[in-house]
């Protein structure tokens, strides 16, 4: 029954897509609206509550995200209404993105949801492919080549992480025999697993699928290129649901693998993650334009959040997702009404919002890249804070506590390389190039007030103490 | 019979490398599925299990009949380049496959008395990975690479089977599911392709 309703969102925008009428285009933001009722029983009921069987299990984890994720949809559902006023999009190719959109969400809840390895696999990977649909409304040449792309590159990355699916299953299958695919009977046994090399070699191998697929190293520039050839609503799903998804998947596959050796996961993902921010940081700082810019600054905040949570700052690296999935589908939405008509420069970007709506839109793309670069009282400053205290907490109480220091400075050194580049290029926004009337829509006002109201919903008591108790 | 099947499942994908030519490329994975198929019979006899026999048949009619039938058809509908002639030179491809299964089989090695069959199998079930990697990596068009990525799934379903000794069903059923969705993908990318290559049809 609760996945039923939980899926019915989704197949109500399925079935509209299939409508010829201008009309169930209204039918999208309300279907997405929906799915808050199915989530907001998750909250109520007591946890963990197993949905179907032992395949999908709410916990307050990912109940979190999957809250987060749907006022991400509502958001993007909301900005979809005034694509057709910034690009050129087809009635037929509008209709089947919303198809594929919806597919992508079915996709999505299953994984975010999903007790069970193979099922949140199956949920990546169905995700993965509806997207490559989504890439392709823009019908460019650039934008049908980064589809193929998109194809080829993500198989590799899901086939990577089945790969470490099956050897993690391998290692606990002689104890837990079919329970070897539930998260919950791994993380119960992980001390008894006989071969905890295997279980190692496949933890890694899915992690580094995982991580490719958010564009960790060495695979930086490959979601950036995917991500500037197609609309925006594509890169908006991409950072504040895709990613979501697979970092659940990170959180539960490295919950066993801490349980197994600790040591070994904290090396690996740091080592990995220093590697990839040291890379974004100069992309970053050479970035030209706004969705590159943006696009690999999710990349240096995904990989944040995996060392926040490995280095045992668990609220921190919720918060920062939190932030992170409100923040980023704001400023690629934002980037769209910024580039309106192929419109790509940044110097002015800023410029020419008159009216309520247009002084609204400026203010609050102001306040999210502020919010982007850790400015209190945004929540990324109280997450960076947490986070790095408890990697320092946590190297105190290990044999490496100057490795973790030097390995926090230089950290430190190459978020300011970032901040300084968003600086700079908000000034430039600001206070550079000619000042052009151009138009902003009620709609994406409304999503990105959203996104803000989301932010702000963050940083309240409530929801830290929520976060905490999860931690 | 398994050690047999195994071997032509890894020859096929081998001759795949070297193959010029599309039609022979989809008999080739054709082979290399039947052979995939027969194996899953093969053990889910031995071990009288129903789920992998189940699991053997769909691949089967889908992979070794299906879906190679239906990426002809596409491939005749756009007017797909039918040479298509790999960037690694011959004399080095034979120099890299070998290199490929040396290494394989030294990094299974560590692994070999932690899985309950034989390690070999695993070590080629690895191979058979790295060797759809490379025909995805050899080919600048599209359909070889659709192709490697349809073997690079053929090999993880080869590991499933020889490293666990079958997956749950569910997740059989779900990667056979999720393998329909690329297809009408696939589909759905091509119509663009033809557009884009419409001088090339008939090559």
């Amino acid at each position: 029954m609760m996945v039923a309703l939980l899926l019915l969102p989704a197949l109500v925008m399925f079935a509209a897509s299939f409508l010829h009428t201008p009309r169930a285009r209204r039918l999208l933001p309300i279907s997405s609206v929906a799915i808050l009722i199915p989530v907001g029983i998750l909250f109520l009921h007591a946890k963990p509550w197993s949905i179907w069987g032992d395949y999908l299990v709410a916990d307050d984890l990912n109940s979190y995200v999957l809250l987060v994720s749907s006022v991400v949809g509502i958001g993007v559902t909301l900005a979809l209404l005034t694509l057709d006023r910034h690009v050129a999009i087809t009635e037929v190719s509008t209709r089947r993105f919303y198809r594929f959109f919806a597919l992508f969400w079915i996709g999505l809840i299953l994984s975010i949801l999903a007790n069970h390895m193979g099922i949140y696999w199956i949920g990546l990977e169905m995700a993965t492919l509806s997207t490559v649909y989504m890439i392709k409304t823009n019908r460019s040449a650039a934008a049908h080549k980064e589809a193929w792309n998109y194809m080829i590159v993500g198989a590799i990355a899901i086939s990577l992480v089945l790969f470490g699916i099956i050897l993690i299953y391998a290692s606990a299958k002689p104890i837990l025999g079919e329970e070897a695919m539930l998260f919950d009977a791994l993380l119960a046994k992980a001390h008894a697993i006989p071969s905890p090399f295997l279980f190692e070699m496949g933890f890694a191998l899915a992690t580094v699928g995982m991580f490719v697929k958010m564009g960790f190293f060495p695979m930086n520039l490959w979601l950036a290129n995917i991500e500037r050839a197609s609309f925006y609503p594509v890169a908006a799903l991409f950072s504040g649901i895709l990613e979501s998804a697979v970092i659940v998947g990170f959180f539960r596959f490295s919950t066993v693998a801490r349980a197994v050796n600790e040591a070994h996961l904290v090396g690996f993902v740091v080592a990995y993650t220093l590697l990839t921010i040291f890379i974004v940081a100069f992309l970053i700082y050479r970035a030209k334009d706004f969705m590159r810019l943006f696009s690999l600054s999710g990349i240096e905040h995904m990989a944040l959040i995996a060392l926040f949570w490995v280095g045992g700052g668990t609220f921190a690296a919720l918060l920062h997702f939190g932030a992170h999935a409100f923040l980023k589908p704001a400023l690629f939405l934002s980037t769209g009404v910024l580039e309106s008509s192929g419109r790509y420069h940044i110097a002015g970007a800023l410029k020419g919002y008159r009216g309520v709506r247009g002084k609204l839109f400026y203010f609050l793309v102001s306040l999210f890249l502020l919010a982007i670069v850790s400015l209190p009282p945004s929540p990324m400053f109280f997450s960076e804070l947490y986070g790095f205290g408890a990697m320092v907490d946590a190297a105190e109480s290990s044999h490496h506590l100057l490795a973790m220091i030097g390995a926090t400075l230089l950290l430190l050194i190459l978020l300011s390389v970032i901040f300084y580049r968003f600086v700079a290029i908000y000034q430039s926004m600001k206070y550079e190039g000619e000042a052009a009337e151009r138009p902003v829509y009620a709609a994406e006002v409304a999503a990105l007030a959203i996104f803000a109201v989301g932010l702000l919903a963050l940083i309240t008591p409530a929801a830290m103490h929520f976060l905490r108790s999860i931690a | 019979m398994v050690d047999l099947l195994i071997g032509i499942f890894l020859a096929t994908l081998i001759t795949a490398l070297f193959t010029a030519r599309l039609y022979r490329l989809l008999m080739w994975y054709s082979l290399n599925s039947l052979s995939l198929g027969l194996l899953a019979l093969t053990i889910g006899r031995a071990q009288h299990d129903g789920a992998m026999i189940i699991s053997g048949l769909i691949t089967l009619l889908l992979k070794a009949g299906a879906i190679p039938w239906i990426l002809k058809r596409l491939s005749q509908r756009f007017g797909l380049v039918r040479q298509i002639t790999p960037n690694i030179r011959i004399q080095y491809a034979i120099m890299l496959v070998p290199a490929i299964l040396v290494f394989t089989f030294y990094l299974a090695e560590p692994i070999s008395h932690m899985v309950e069959g034989n390690a070999n199998y695993v070590a080629i079930s690895i191979s058979s990975l790295f060797l759809a990697l490379l025909l995805m990596m050899e080919h600048n068009n599209i359909a070889p690479k659709i192709v490697g990525f349809l073997s690079m799934e053929n090999a993880l379903f080869l590991l499933g089977t020889t490293a666990t000794g079958g997956m749950p069903m569910l997740v059989e059923l779900g990667i056979f599911f999720d393998l329909l969705m690329a297809i009408v993908v696939i589909n759905l990318l091509m119509r663009r392709e033809e557009m884009e290559n419409s001088g090339e049809a008939g090559a």
